[in-house]
């Protein structure tokens, strides 16, 4: 085993990506061969893509936060607050579809402000602020909607060019927008004096203040950052696919969490790393397309997510416990 | 002296990578007050978290009134009669004093603690020790003093034969250690064994009857300690004679142009009224008790706390310090005495901390340029001699006085003109310590000005070029190293005030 | 400082909080007549007993620093999982209530499990069991709605417990005096007894509390378990008010429930709150979301209000700790 992690190799690419590449691999194959094959068809790997867009960006977004020590559960329900609002807009009031777009990303990055705000300048501890944000993001959505959900408008519908986003002509242009957002966000985290500050700030913030560094600006930078991939992550979601309801959204919290978690991100703050998370979510997304093509509901979806959740965090405890 | 109660034998404890204990000996009688010295590492409280049951041993036989113990857990050795006054305060805040003295052991009236008991057996046992404590006080609100006199209390009610101090006097005043050596010495009185943890010289001599000293995580010797000179017990802790030679004269002229001056700095109690000067190339002291305000006025003047009023000028020139930002934009650059709290970022490697202070000067707008990172990180451990494997390595792997030369050279990298040093050897070993000083009478060759803030008074007395004291929040003068003895400092910093 | 009494012997922040209470009720009545009519009083009511009783469970591990996001999904799964046995399986009901109040207990154990023994961020290891309990009663009973027994069948007697309707139809709300009973012993075992003496302790400072001597795993677990009992409890009260139980709901409940333990004066960092605060910070919840429609806002409009009233409650206490 020592040995494995030693090779040059091996420890470029980084031993934990190898173990998670090794799972997701595993796992398609395993859901391949319970299903009899019918998983290996394309229309599951497109549903997995799709579904690997959105939670993307919440999971990019939410291990920014995170990575500063963190967190932020109205990630889900505030990215259906932008859809609601911005698409009640364009249904109702006739508002250009560039300009709601703008407007939903723009709702986010208002909340990443909101919530960056609360924790770095007036320190409210930011499970409360989550909590906060999340009843005003689907309070918000509900009463702009009047509690209805929203269709926005369909590839051959006016306005419908925004969905190419997805695909183009059966080209994944999602995938490579959202590739490309994660090579900006690694960047951004890696290579950059932001990410530098973002990631120092969750290791041991007082130590960084008394550098003389200005920590509540990064510290709410990392949920701006956050508020605007949610925002993106909006607009994913609308255009894969197009309807939104009020009051939900709270799922994709666990499972974007779940995703930057398993991705060897650490609560604790100050490690994260954007290929595991782009790789988590891959893994999460493959398994709720596993869960459904092996005839489960959605609620064993909830189960066997948090379960994991339980799992990846665990193992990020019992590791860090290990070192102390 | 009584007879033998407690005995250590043969103990051993390792650590993965830390041979803590090896073979240690501990012999501890009634009705004594036993001495346990060493430096930072030696062993120490190790020893004696092992004997009350927080670590196990992996070796060794311990033998309390008689019989073979060993115990699972700190509560179990309570029950026994062994009793911790630990170092870092075990207080719960949003408690009262009667709840925190009988925490784990209250009184019951069937299922419904019974406070009102609880608080007249308090007042019984404050009483008795002469101290003047409400017990229904919430325990926040009280003094760092009176909290520690709870803690003693709380050790006392145990009915405990033993009693460890744990370096008790770290955070008290003078008076509350009087305070507490009156006790210690009725308790004495009582036939109570007690083992005092301590790092100061002039308590050992005067409240212990035995000194017991370890080294590395070995047992060195016992000496009586009226028998036996300050140097005999240094030279046992360290294993070699040190002599520190005084400096005698300031190298620094006279006319040598003032880098900061300070005046009428206010900040809360600790920091009342507080003027200086520091010159341009000198070493300026900070000497006075534990609890002196010395750090809460460097703080202060750094910004890391808020002040109330107080003028600062820089070079002559009025400046503004509401944050450490502004400090550090001014060229003041504060190295914690509490370096992996507030120096370094520990999961982080040499490099990034090395720079943590300047990245302006290592980014092209947006992106951090690595290469030059690691070119002046590279730098800085050379010229400091940082033993490290290389840049990349986590500060987290470091020894304590290579931590500090990180801090140092993060500073260095912000061209920082003046640096306060708080407690720059606490925790660092004897051969880094002087590393370290070799490194301040550099840098101060080197033009910056350097404010250090000591309880050591060896090292006051062997690095500052002038010295200022302080004592409960004020300061008390200003010495010029020529006329700077260990008595007047000691007298500036104890003086009374009314 | 906490032993200033103000206002009929209630600490400072319970006679604030109680003030608003009055002062809400002073405005919808004025703005509204109907608001003022006695079927408000007992809607109000109505609506308050499942969020109180999650509410007086949460307190305890939000004194120990902690938090328990699970009792707002969870409590609805109970109730779907108690009604599913009686409606489905033919038990008694008493034996469906006890399943009811021993899932919540069950799922407690687990949350203790993971937060005092196996060390998970509170919040987190929650998140996670409030997706768990989302999916478990559904997955339990097949997705469907349940109806518990009806008030005028025979079964449907334990509904009388919170609502009495005598022959000639009065409607009298005796569930509140379940809940004054409920907040006197709770507050007794919390101010009282060596469990609440304890779980304050550990928030204060948990490694002391250790220290000590005291079993700080059992203790820290046990304020989930105590929080799981009264989701059951709560999930019990919710079957008795509402018709019937929606897999899916209950997400956000939990959200009134530790709003208004927060706003009555509960500490999010831990070591302070009473239990009376919290029982008066939900009445100011449960106000909003049965009043805000009599002044002619839509019942979502609590919910922005919870959220902002949340970070009120809680910048309250940053300000007066920069004090």
């Amino acid at each position: 085993m020592e040995k494995i992690k030693q090779n040059p190799l091996v420890k470029k690419v980084g031993f934990n990506r190898i173990v998670l590449i090794g799972v997701l691999i595993l796992m398609y194959l395993a859901f391949g061969l319970l299903t009899g094959g019918s998983f290996f068809g394309t229309s599951r790997i497109m549903n997995t893509l799709n579904y690997v867009y959105f939670l993307g960006f919440l999971s990019l977004g939410v291990t920014f936060v995170i990575a500063t020590g963190g967190i932020d559960f109205s990630i889900g329900p505030v990215m259906f607050c932008c859809s609601l609002v911005s698409g009640y807009s364009l249904m109702t009031y006739g508002v250009p579809m560039g300009l709601s777009l703008v407007m939903s990303i723009l709702i986010g990055v208002a909340f990443g402000v909101f919530n960056g705000y609360l924790v770095a300048y007036w320190k409210v501890p930011p499970f409360i602020v989550s909590m906060a944000s999340m009843n005003i993001a689907k309070g918000i959505a509900a009463v702009f909607t009047k509690t209805q959900s929203v269709s926005w408008p369909q590839a051959d519908g006016e306005g419908g060019w925004y969905r190419h986003i997805v695909s183009y002509n059966g080209f994944p242009v999602g995938l490579v927008i959202f590739l490309a957002a994660s090579v900006v966000c690694a960047v951004i985290l890696n290579k950059t004096k932001w990410g530098r500050y973002i990631l120092c700030l969750g290791s041991n913030k007082e130590a960084v203040r008394l550098s003389g560094v200005n920590v509540k600006r990064w510290e709410m930078l990392a949920y701006i950052i956050c508020g605007t991939l949610v925002g993106i992550a909006s607009v994913f979601f609308v255009a894969t696919y197009t309807t939104v309801q009020p009051g939900y959204g709270d799922q994709y919290n666990n499972e974007a969490i779940a995703g930057c978690v398993m991705g060897g991100t650490s609560m604790a703050g100050g490690l994260a790393s954007i290929s595991g998370t782009v790789i988590g979510v891959i893994i999460i997304s493959l398994l709720q397309q596993g869960i459904l093509a092996l005839g489960f509901t959605k609620e064993y979806q909830y189960i066997i997510t948090g379960l994991i959740v339980i799992a990846a965090v665990y193992s990020d405890v019992s590791a860090r416990r290990r070192k102390n | 002296m009584g007879d033998i109660i407690l005995t250590m034998k043969d103990i051993d404890k390792s650590f993965p990578g830390v041979h803590a204990l090896d073979h240690v000996d501990l012999e501890v009688r009634k009705g004594e007050v036993l001495a346990l010295m060493g430096e930072n590492g030696a062993g120490k409280s190790t020893l004696m978290k092992v004997l009350t049951g927080i670590y196990k041993k992996d070796s060794g036989t311990i033998t309390y009134e008689g019989k073979e113990v060993e115990f699972k857990n700190t509560r179990e050795a309570q029950d026994a009669g062994i009793v911790i006054v630990h170092q870092e305060l075990n207080m719960l805040g949003h408690l009262t004093v009667a709840q925190n003295l009988f925490i784990g052991r209250e009184f019951k009236k069937g299922i419904k603690i019974d406070d009102k008991k609880m608080n007249e057996e308090a007042k019984k046992l404050f009483d008795r020790l002469h101290v003047d404590i409400d017990p229904k006080e919430k325990m926040s609100n009280l003094t760092v003093g009176k909290q520690q006199m709870c803690e003693i209390a709380k050790a006392v009610s145990f009915d405990a034969k033993v009693i460890i101090f744990d370096e008790p006097s770290a955070a008290l005043t003078e008076s509350e250690i009087e305070e507490m050596f009156k006790i210690i010495r009725d308790l004495r009185e009582k036939d109570i064994a007690m083992v005092y943890i301590s790092h100061r010289m002039d308590e050992i001599k005067v409240i212990t009857d035995r000194v017991t000293v370890m080294r590395d995580g070995s047992y060195v010797g016992t000496l009586i300690t009226k028998d036996c000179t300050k140097e005999d017990i240094i030279n046992m802790m360290v294993g070699r004679v040190i002599y520190e030679e005084p400096k005698v004269e300031s190298a620094v002229p006279k006319d040598a142009p003032v880098v900061l001056k300070v005046e009428h700095l206010n900040a809360g109690k600790m920091v009342q009224d507080v003027s200086f000067e520091l010159h341009k190339g000198e070493i300026l002291g900070f000497s006075g008790l534990m609890g002196a305000g010395r750090t809460e006025t460097a703080r202060a003047l750094f910004g890391a706390d808020p002040k109330e009023s107080g003028d600062i000028y820089i070079n002559g020139e009025k400046v503004t310090i509401n944050n450490p930002q502004d400090a550090v934009r001014c060229g003041i650059g504060y190295l914690s005495e509490d370096r992996k709290r507030y120096g370094i970022v520990v999961q982080k490697s040499v490099a990034e901390n090395t720079t943590m202070a300047s990245m302006k000067n290592f980014t092209n707008g947006i992106f951090i340029n690595k290469k030059k990172e690691r070119e002046v990180a590279e730098k800085y451990v050379e010229a400091l001699a940082t033993k490290t494997p290389n840049v990349d390595q986590l500060v987290v792997n470091l020894s304590g006085g290579n931590q500090q030369k990180v801090v140092i050279a993060k500073w260095l990298t912000r061209d920082c003109d003046i640096l306060i040093f708080d407690e720059p050897t606490r925790g660092i070993d004897v051969g880094a310590k002087n590393e370290i000083y070799k490194l301040m009478n550099k840098l101060v060759a080197e033009g910056k000005s350097i404010i250090m803030i000591s309880s050591e008074m060896t090292e006051i007395l062997r690095m500052s070029d002038r010295v200022v004291v302080m004592c409960e929040g004020k300061k008390t003068g200003e010495l010029d190293i020529s006329e700077a003895k260990q008595e007047t400092i000691m007298n500036l910093a104890t003086r009374e005030i009314e | 400082m906490s032993k200033k009494k103000t206002f009929l012997g209630l600490k400072g922040r319970e006679a604030m909080v109680l003030g608003i209470i009055i002062a809400m009720v002073v405005l919808f009545s004025i703005l509204s007549p109907t608001f003022r009519t006695y079927p408000t009083v007992v809607s109000v009511l109505d609506n308050s007993y499942y969020i109180t009783l999650m509410a007086l469970g949460v307190t305890f591990p939000l004194i120990t620093g902690g938090v328990d996001l699970s009792i707002g999904t969870g409590l609805v799964s109970y109730a779907l999982i108690g009604g599913y046995l009686i409606v489905h399986k033919g038990v008694p009901v008493g034996v469906g209530i006890l399943a009811c109040i021993g899932v919540g207990v069950l799922i407690g154990v687990f949350n203790g499990v993971l937060i005092a023994i196996m060390d998970l961020p509170p919040f987190l290891a929650t998140l996670c069991t409030c997706m768990i309990t989302r999916g478990l009663g559904p997955a339990l009973c097949g997705g469907f709605g349940v109806s518990w027994p009806s008030a005028i069948s025979e079964q449907g007697a334990f509904r009388k417990v919170f609502k009495f309707i005598s022959a000639n139809g009065t409607v009298i709300p005796i569930g509140i005096v379940l809940m004054v009973v409920l907040v006197i012993v709770m507050s007794f075992v919390l101010d009282h007894t060596r469990i609440g003496r304890y779980i304050i302790a550990i928030g204060s400072n948990k490694e002391a509390t250790k220290l000590a001597g005291v079993n700080v795993k059992f203790y820290h677990m046990l304020a989930y378990i105590i929080s799981g009992l009264f989701a059951g409890l709560a999930g019990v009260a919710y079957a008795a008010t509402y018709a019937t139980i929606y897999p899916g709901a209950g997400a956000g409940f939990e959200l009134d429930a530790i709003g208004g333990a927060i706003v009555g004066g509960v500490s999010a960092t831990g070591g302070v709150g009473t239990i009376l605060g919290t029982f008066f910070g939900v009445f100011v919840i449960c106000l909003m979301k049965v009043g805000l429609p009599f002044i002619g806002l839509q019942a979502n409009w609590q919910q922005i209000f919870t959220g902002i009233v949340l970070i009120a409650a809680v910048l309250i206490d940053v300000v007066k700790k920069k004090k």
